[in-house]
């Protein structure tokens, strides 16, 4: 049985041939094999890596860009309701101030009829009385024209004074 | 339409198979002495070694190798195999075709005043190896008796003269030996086309090919030596992995049939025992304090070691045993899947005797096995490389562990029950 009694001459050639293969390949193949092997493999975890941060990145930039346009979207709502409730404000001051300013303008209004009523009634006073003294006057003239009546106005009145 | 395609691809197939098988017919036709196969012989043939490499589809044919041996004088000799064999043309009385044969003719070397005759050898004991004949002395013929028969060497007669044989010390580059050869550069090529591809390429991952083979070197590398021997790995990664590629590469090419193939290499016992002999040099050699202490003193009962080293002897058994086993199974998985293949198709030659109808039904089944039995090869060709690997990585990590990870482990309780104690005691 050939096969199972191992043959020199094989078996040193096969000492030869993996010795040698061996010595070549460590020289030249394994590591270069196992450390490109490991770099790539480092490599693609590094990237792996990189992206999911970029990821997160965006993602955070994103969240924090919808935060900012939340705000602003809050911000010119609110600006606008101010300006709406300015808009009312100025409006209404507007109305009240026009509204004093008329009140005013009528107070110097009513002030000034008053006044000119007052200067007419003064007048009309003065008048009246200039009237009456006239009509008196004239009617004292009428009645004290006979002497008589005259004494007897003088006594009437001495009377009175004595009276008194 | 694609069914004919496909049956027509099979015919093809099958067609091819017959091909590859020819040499085998060949073979079966040269044995076929007296109507009868000789199945033995040819499953043996080959399987075994030879000093030249059969041309494809001609057995009769050989590739010539360098013969290199060395004769009894301590002279070494180096001439070409074909020499050894002739080819003789003979005619089949029964049938009338012309046959070839080939016969071992004496080569005779002359150096010097020395003549040497070198022949291969047909005798039992050194069948087919180139064995140096010696003339027989007349005198040493004639005291010839019953009881120093069996002392005597056996005589061969050549050509009319006789001769004893001697085995000279034989390194010839036979046909295993230009397979392995062949194997080794296959292996270096492979491995230095992926290596280029990293010069070129740098960065880059290798694609096809070169993708399938660092695919390969991962697998070993990061499943099985990285994982088992963890920082050691680098060590010894390039060994353990021209092991592997090693195997593979001689397993795959005993499986093809034809010229740069075909050599059962890895199925040879000569090819194992150097791969475990490898195995366990560098097991032992880089052994730790650890690993010998475990041989020679370790962790049982006295008695089991002291009076009589029962253990000792076991461990020490062990050492060996470990690398047997390497060599016995990928010899024993390689060899038998080639063993039934050629089996398998020696069927079709032995039921050939029994009629057109056998025979064709025969061949069908046999072919069909046959392709299932050299897949299963294939499949097996890896599974046996990355078992010789893994076993090889796990005997290497054992034989190169420090024993401080277990000492740790077995302390580490203990410091945990001190504290314990002390702080039970403080709060007592």
């Amino acid at each position: 049985m050939e096969l199972f009694t191992p043959d020199f001459g094989l078996i040193f050639w096969m000492f030869v041939a993996f010795l040698l293969l061996f010595l070549a390949l460590r020289k030249w193949a394994w590591p270069v094999i196992i450390k490109s092997m490991e770099e790539r493999a480092n490599l693609i975890d590094k990237g792996v890596e990189y992206a999911q941060n970029a990821k997160e990145q965006l993602e955070g930039a994103r969240k924090e860009a919808e935060k900012y346009i939340a705000e602003a979207q809050k911000q010119q709502a609110e600006i606008l309701r101010d300006a709406a409730k300015i808009k009312t404000q100025i409006i209404d001051e507007a109305r009240s101030t026009a509204a004093v300013e008329a009140q005013k303008v009528m107070d110097a209004a009513k002030l000034s009829i008053e006044q000119s009523r007052k200067e007419a009634e003064l007048q009309f006073k003065n008048e009246v009385s200039k009237f009456s003294i006239e009509i008196a006057e004239k009617m004292m003239r009428r009645q004290m024209s006979s002497d008589k009546a005259q004494v007897e106005l003088v006594n009437k009145l001495l009377d009175e004074i004595e009276k008194n | 339409m694609t069914i004919r395609t496909h049956i027509t691809r099979m015919l093809l197939l099958v067609a091819l198979l017959f091909g590859c098988v020819a040499p085998a017919v060949a073979s079966a036709d040269e044995h076929k002495d007296e109507g009868k196969l000789d199945v033995k012989e040819i499953i043996f043939e080959h399987l075994g070694d030879g000093y030249g490499w059969e041309v494809p589809f001609a057995h009769q044919y050989r590739i010539p190798l360098p013969v290199i041996v060395r004769a009894n004088d301590g002279s070494w000799h180096c001439f070409s195999s074909a020499r050894l064999t002739e080819l003789v043309e003979t005619e089949n009385i029964e049938t009338g075709k012309k046959e070839h044969h080939l016969v071992s003719v004496p080569v005779e070397i002359s150096k010097g005043d020395n003549k040497y005759l070198f022949y291969l050898s047909t005798s039992e004991a050194h069948k087919s190896k180139v064995v140096q004949l010696l003339p027989v002395d007349d005198a040493s013929s004639s005291i010839e008796t019953a009881d120093a028969k069996d002392k005597l060497p056996e005589f061969v007669t050549v050509e009319g003269n006789r001769y004893t044989e001697y085995k000279p010390f034989d390194i010839s580059i036979t046909k295993n030996v230009l397979a392995l050869f062949i194997s080794a550069l296959v292996v270096t090529a492979m491995m230095m086309c992926v290596v280029r591809w990293y010069r070129k390429h740098g960065m880059m991952a290798p694609r096809k090919g070169n993708g399938f083979l660092e695919l390969i070197v991962e697998f070993v590398y990061d499943g099985v030596i990285k994982n088992t021997l963890g920082k050691k790995a680098p060590k010894f990664a390039p060994y353990l992995l021209t092991a592997f590629f090693f195997i593979l590469v001689m397993n795959l090419l005993g499986l093809i049939v034809i010229f740069p193939g075909g050599a059962n290499l890895t199925g040879n016992i000569a090819i194992t025992i150097v791969l475990a002999v490898m195995t366990f040099i560098v097991t032992n050699v880089k052994g730790s304090k650890h690993y010998w202490k475990e041989i020679f003193w370790p962790d049982v009962p006295i008695w089991l070691k002291c009076p009589l080293p029962i253990m000792q002897f076991i461990e020490i058994f062990g050492i060996f045993t470990k690398p047997a086993a390497l060599c016995v199974r990928l010899f024993a998985n390689m060899m038998g899947g080639h063993m039934i293949v050629i089996t398998l198709i020696l069927l079709i030659f032995i039921f050939g005797a029994f009629g057109v109808a056998a025979a064709g039904g025969v061949t069908v089944v046999s072919l069909i096995f046959t392709i299932f039995m050299l897949l299963l090869d294939v499949l097996v060709s890896f599974i046996q490389a990355y078992v010789f690997t893994m076993l090889s990585t796990i005997f290497i990590a054992l034989s190169t562990e420090d024993g401080h990870a277990e000492h740790e482990h077995v302390e580490a309780p203990k410091a945990l029950d001190l504290k314990t104690s002390e702080s039970v005691g403080k709060t007592a």
